[in-house]
Order: C-alpha cells, then sequence, then structure tokens
C-alpha cells in the first residue's frame, strides 16, 4: 500500500513535468501547423540555464527559472518569425528548419557548458515532506508539482476564458475562418509559439535540479513528447494533460512493479494501441483527408 | 487543425530520421609530432564523461614527457603526440574517425573506450595491425589480435568491492542491483556482481534493469527499496547521482557499492556527506597516499592528480588515469621492442607474461572467457568515501578471484545472454 501511494505521488509529479512540455508541443503544431523537433532542446536551454546561472553564478533558483522562461521564450518567438512564419506553406520546411534549430541549441549548449560530464544543479529546495510516516517526498518534487499545476490551470484560464484565448483556439481549429473574422493570425503564432516555449523553459527550470543536465537530454523529452501527443490526439490541449497523467502513471507503475526496461516498452504499446483502437487519441478529432 | 494526424506523425518520422545523422564532430590536436597516439572516444554526448577526461589525462602525461625531452625507443628519441577524434559513441564515426587516424595521421596505437565502437573497428584494424586499446574487457573476442586491455579491465574488478564488503561488514546478507540494460557495461557488471555477491554468501533480492530514457528514477528507488535490500548496487555509473538523491530522499540506510562513483562530490552537494561517507566503488582519486606504495605503476599520482584538476576542475573522472596508464603500458612495450611499430609493439607487450600494470604486476587472461588472453588482470583498489573523500583501503586480487570463481561469473554471463567464447 505505501509503495503503490508513493506510486501515485510519483506519477503525479512526472505527469506534470510531461504536460508542462507536451502541452507546449500541441500548441505550437496546433496552431502554427509545425511539428517543433526542438522542442526537447527549449527544454534543455531551461536546464542548461538554471545551471549556469543558479549553480555557476549564485543567482535564486527562483530568479533564474525566470530568467530560463524569458530566454527560451526569445528563442521560440526568434524561431516563429526567421524559420517558422517565412516556411508556413510548407511544414516539412518547418520541420527540417526546427532540426537545424535542434542541433544549434545543442551545440551551444556545449559551448556554454563544455563537454564532459552532465551538469548538476544542487536542489534549492532542501529536505523532505513525510507524510503518514512513509510517504516521503522532497520539497523539490512537491514545488515542481505545484507549479506544473498552477501553470497548466494558468494556461487553462488563459485560453477558455480570455480574447487571446479563444482567438487562439480559433486559429488551431482553422486559420483561414479565423482570419476572415478579424483576428490577426501572425499574432497568433506568436502567442502561440511564445506560450510554448515559455512552457518548455519552465518544464526545463523545474526539472534541472532533478536530473542530469546534458546537451542532448532534448532527446528524451522530444520522444516523451511525441507519445503523449499522439496519444492524447494531435492538437488537443486537454489531450496531452490526460496523456501526459496517463503515461507517466503507466510508466511509474511498471517501473515500480515490472521494471524499468518493460515500463518503457509498455509506454510504446500504449501509444501503439490508441493508435490502432482511436487513431485520432484520446481527445482527439478525426479529420477527413 | 489544419493538420491530420497522418501528416504529424509523417513528419515526425521523417524529422526522427534526419536528427538521428547526429552532430558534427569536434578533433583536437596537441603537441610536438613525432610519434603519434590515436583517442577515438567519445567526447561529446552521454557518454563523454568516459571519454574526454581521459584526452585530459594524456595531455598531462605527454606534456610532461615531451617537456622532460620525450622517450628513448631504439635508437630515437622521439616526443609524443596524442591525435584525437571525437566519435559521439556513434559507429560510423568511430570508424570514420579510426581510418582517418590510421591513414592520414599514421597513428601507432589507438586507444578507445570500449563496446560497440570498437566491435565496429576491429576487423579493419585487425587487417591494417594497428594495436588498439579498450577499457571493456568483454570486447575482446578470438579474432581480435590487435586488440588488448591494459589497464581497465571492466566489469571483472568489481568482485573485490564485494569481496572487501562481505568481510568487513558480515551483517549484510542482502543485495539490490541496478543497472541499465546494455549488453556492454550494465549487464556485464550486473553479472559480475551476480557472481560476487554469490561468493561472498550474499543473496541478490532484486535486479532492476533500465533503459537510458530514464527522467525520473523515485519509481525505480522506491520499487528497490521496497525490497528491503541491506545493500544498494549500482553496477554502472550513468545515473549514480539521481539514484543516490533519490536513496538519500527516501531514506536509505544500508550500505552502497558502486562500480564507479565518478563527480562524487556533486552527489555529496546534492545529498550530505553522511549520506555518502561509506559507499564503496573501484576508482580511486590520484592524490591517494595508497597510490604512492610500492608497486604502483603511475609516475608521480599526486602530481598528476594535481595538474590536472588544475587545468580541469571538473572533470575528474574514472577514465582520467586510464587512458594514461595505456599510453604509459605503450611506450614500455616500444621500449622494449625498440620500435614504435604496432606488430613490434604487442610482440613485446605480450612475450611479458607478467606485465606491470598500473596497480602492481598482471598476468594476460581472457581466453577461457573471450578466446584471447589479451586484458591484464592483477590486484585492484577498493575505494570507500571517508569525510567526503574517496579513499583506498586496500587492493585485492582479481585475479585470484578469477582463478577461483571463474565458473560462477560465467554462470551469469550466459544467464544475461553475454557472449562467453571459452
Amino acid at each position: 500500500m505505501e509503495l503503490f501511494l508513493l506510486s501515485i505521488v510519483n506519477g503525479l509529479i512526472q505527469g506534470g513535468f510531461f504536460a508542462l512540455f507536451a502541452v507546449g508541443l500541441v500548441l505550437i503544431f496546433g496552431v502554427m501547423g509545425v511539428v517543433n523537433f526542438a522542442h526537447g532542446e527549449l527544454v534543455m536551454v531551461g536546464a542548461f540555464t538554471i545551471w549556469l546561472l543558479h549553480a555557476q553564478y549564485g543567482l535564486g533558483y527562483i530568479p533564474a527559472i525566470m530568467v530560463a522562461i524569458i530566454l527560451v521564450t526569445i528563442i521560440g518567438l526568434l524561431m516563429e518569425r526567421f524559420l517558422f512564419r517565412p516556411t508556413r506553406s510548407d511544414p516539412l520546411a518547418g520541420l527540417i528548419c526546427s532540426i537545424g534549430v535542434l542541433f544549434i541549441l545543442q551545440v551551444a549548449a556545449t559551448l556554454v557548458g563544455g563537454d564532459g560530464p552532465s551538469k548538476q544543479v544542487p536542489p534549492p529546495f532542501e529536505g523532505t515532506l513525510v507524510l503518514f510516516e512513509f510517504l516521503r517526498i522532497p520539497y523539490q518534487r512537491v514545488f515542481s508539482l505545484l507549479i506544473s499545476v498552477t501553470a497548466l490551470g494558468t494556461l487553462w484560464f488563459f485560453l477558455t476564458r480570455s480574447k487571446f484565448g479563444w482567438a487562439l483556439r480559433a486559429v488551431a481549429q482553422d486559420r483561414e475562418a479565423a482570419s476572415l473574422q478579424g483576428i490577426n493570425s501572425n499574432r497568433i503564432s506568436i502567442i502561440a509559439i511564445g506560450v510554448g516555449a515559455a512552457l518548455a523553459g519552465l518544464a526545463g527550470g523545474l526539472v534541472a535540479p532533478l536530473t542530469n543536465i546534458n546537451p542532448h537530454m532534448g532527446h528524451n523529452v522530444i520522444i516523451t513528447a511525441f507519445i503523449v501527443t499522439i496519444v492524447g490526439g494531435v492538437g488537443s490541449l486537454l489531450g496531452a494533460v490526460l496523456a501526459a497523467v496517463l503515461y507517466a502513471m503507466l510508466h511509474t507503475f511498471m517501473t515500480v512493479y515490472f521494471g524499468g526496461t518493460i515500463a518503457t516498452i509498455c509506454g510504446l504499446i500504449l501509444m501503439v494501441v490508441v493508435l490502432i483502437v482511436k487513431p485520432s487519441g484520446i481527445m482527439g478529432v478525426r479529420v477527413s483527408e | 487543425m489544419g493538420i491530420s494526424r497522418r501528416d504529424f506523425v509523417r513528419n515526425t518520422a521523417a524529422g526522427a530520421l534526419i536528427a538521428s545523422t547526429g552532430l558534427p564532430s569536434r578533433v583536437f590536436a596537441a603537441g610536438q609530432k613525432t610519434v603519434k597516439i590515436g583517442m577515438n572516444i567519445p567526447m561529446t554526448g552521454d557518454y563523454a564523461p568516459w571519454g574526454l577526461p581521459g584526452l585530459y589525462g594524456c595531455q598531462v602525461v605527454v606534456d610532461d614527457i615531451n617537456a622532460a625531452g620525450g622517450v628513448n625507443i631504439g635508437d630515437q628519441n622521439y616526443a609524443i603526440e596524442i591525435v584525437s577524434y571525437d566519435h559521439g559513441y556513434d559507429i560510423e564515426k568511430a570508424v570514420q574517425g579510426y581510418k582517418q587516424m590510421v591513414s592520414e595521421s599514421d597513428v601507432k596505437m589507438v586507444m578507445m573506450l570500449g563496446g560497440s565502437t570498437v566491435g565496429a573497428v576491429m576487423p579493419w584494424a585487425d587487417r591494417k595491425k594497428i594495436l588498439t586499446t579498450t577499457l571493456l574487457a568483454s570486447d575482446i573476442t578470438p579474432d581480435t589480435e590487435y586488440l588488448i586491455a591494459t589497464s581497465e579491465s571492466h566489469p571483472l574488478y568489481n568482485v573485490t568491492g564485494v569481496e572487501w564488503l562481505a568481510q568487513h561488514h558480515p551483517e549484510v546478507k542482502t543485495a539490490a542491483i541496478v543497472t541499465n540494460n546494455d549488453a556492454e557495461y550494465g549487464l556485464q557488471s550486473a553479472a559480475t556482481y551476480q557472481a560476487a555477491f554469490e561468493v561472498a554468501g550474499i543473496e541478490v533480492v532484486d535486479i532492476n534493469l533500465h533503459g537510458f530514457d530514464v527522467t525520473d528514477f523515485a519509481p525505480i528507488v522506491s520499487s528497490v527499496l521496497a525490497k528491503n535490500p541491506d545493500v544498494f548496487c549500482m553496477a554502472t555509473s550513468f545515473y549514480c547521482t539521481p539514484l543516490m538523491e533519490q536513496l538519500y530522499h527516501q531514506g536509505y540506510k544500508g550500505k552502497i557499492i558502486s562500480c564507479t562513483l565518478d563527480y562524487y562530490d556533486e552527489i555529496i552537494a546534492k545529498t550530505s556527506k553522511e549520506f555518502v561517507n561509506g559507499t564503496i566503488f573501484q576508482f580511486p582519486d590520484f592524490d591517494d597516499p595508497k597510490l604512492n606504495e610500492k608497486g604502483i605503476n603511475f609516475p608521480n599520482p599526486g602530481d598528476f592528480d594535481a595538474k590536472f584538476r588544475k587545468d580541469h576542475p571538473n572533470d575528474w573522472s574514472a577514465v582520467a588515469w586510464e587512458y594514461p596508464a595505456n599510453l604509459l603500458n605503450w611506450i614500455e612495450g616500444a621500449k622494449a621492442a625498440g620500435s614504435v611499430e604496432p606488430t613490434e609493439v604487442l610482440k613485446a607487450l605480450r612475450s611479458n607474461k607478467n606485465p606491470e600494470f598500473v596497480f602492481g604486476e598482471g598476468r594476460w587472461w581472457g581466453k577461457e572467457f573471450w578466446g584471447r588472453d589479451s586484458v591484464v588482470v592483477g590486484r585492484w583498489p577498493v575505494v570507500v568515501v571517508q569525510d567526503g573523500k574517496a579513499r583506498i583501503q586496500e587492493y585485492r586480487s582479481v585475479s585470484g578471484w578469477l582463478d577461483k570463481h571463474a565458473a560462477v561469473l560465467a554462470k551469469y554471463m550466459k544467464s544475461h545472454g553475454l557472449r562467453i567464447t571459452g
């Protein structure tokens, strides 16, 4: 029972992190029609920023997260303006551009951080929360969960209650129809990639003290993000959040009871099963070809 | 949405294909040109900690040798130059780098980390008769005539740590092993630990294998700790830091043993000195006083350690001294041969039945496991963290253990589907 409860908590923490970067990927894809292969590297840049500013130069963890969010947002905006906007008519061109950015960011991180060992960030929040005398959760992980939930909740409020949110969803559904309604799709694209990149920067900031940081860490991130996106339904933000939690729970429980190797296989099986049973994903809508 | 799921999947697959082509590599070069030694190693990517520190270590040794006037081999005085190539642990790049070193730079020996990258270059290396070193004993096959492992014999030395643990902590009865599930590093090491634990009378209650895609080690540690092991064993070191961090937060109180404990100061920073104290592993710092004792075949280890850390304060890892040790072995072989030519050096090295390797006298071993006596085994240090600093406790005999228990090791190697030729 103790292990079961601990696994639920671990699954939620992991799910929150997965959701942060998967939602950003979905947002960018939904509005701009670009599969941003560099999304994992945006998370990496966020984590590297924390390592550089917090672990190396002693800037406070929270200010370092703010800088990471701003920096990654700027990178996202530059990608939109100089890569994705000019190639909007050709999704494959946008994708290839994003792969170019992927390599550029990896090399930039190597130049900044040097080659060699993975970087480590000492936990800004020391100590462990102990519940019911057996549930031990490091404060760093509690912080990560709270911020993830808060960020996703804020995004949800923004998308469903604000004019920009409505416009963004309209462009995601049909760019031409939205334009005919007077919505500036360029501005909406900027908002979408800005929000998506900011979430990636935040995810990098939250995960930095919990994992090995290296220029190639985005690889695992993007694979997870694609699995979550496909399972949730391509283009569905709610689907991405649900799939992130589902995938994280599955991965966590399979790791605990059957081992990490089996967990990885099961995650991929989940994706295959969804593609066979409900190709549009859990919350996706079928689009006619 | 404007794009269908099918487009998304298709574009994603196309992107994955393009992305898998990898990064451009970097090439380091330094020093004078006389006799060139190649280092075809990972300097970027996940395996970089087991490549780049070795290059830094070799540069320290080569600078010292060249500053002292070089080395006399036969009637000729040579300066040594290191030619390096970053293969990023990519097989194609490893082959490309190897051929480039031999064809364009005329290197007389190539030092490599091991694993699939070594397997990929050896057919060509053997045809060209180029001496090559690996840090993985299991790379040896009956066909690899020009491949030797003269400094590290991963993972055979792990048996010494378990032997020491059992002797000094007889209260320990159970162990759990955690490692990545690759055949080159993880499973080899897991099998060795299983054999060592069996010989020591310690029951293995869990073997937790995981892939390289793990981003959260909390579930793995929770799962293992549910088995209440007296010993938590990390068979390879890719993820020592997050594993130790989770052990710390989940309140683990038992013993910890690990193959390596690279960057243990960072682990202390993430946990506490008290928690890390007592952790057993196999790779000393080179400022250890016990390395100044008689029988150690590494010149001025303390000076080497100091110079390395002065230039690269955060880069010391297990391989920092291993590639230099291979280089020093090659120099001894070349001196004995009176030649820098690979065939002559190899012949001279093999003719010495009791070669002196870094921790003392060794012997050639490996035929009964991998079809060739190309691995030097001898004694190996058992290292324990004390007051936040790695310190050698004693040296124990790997070759003695193998003489008595090789069959147990072979049993576990086979149980994991690992290649045993003998």
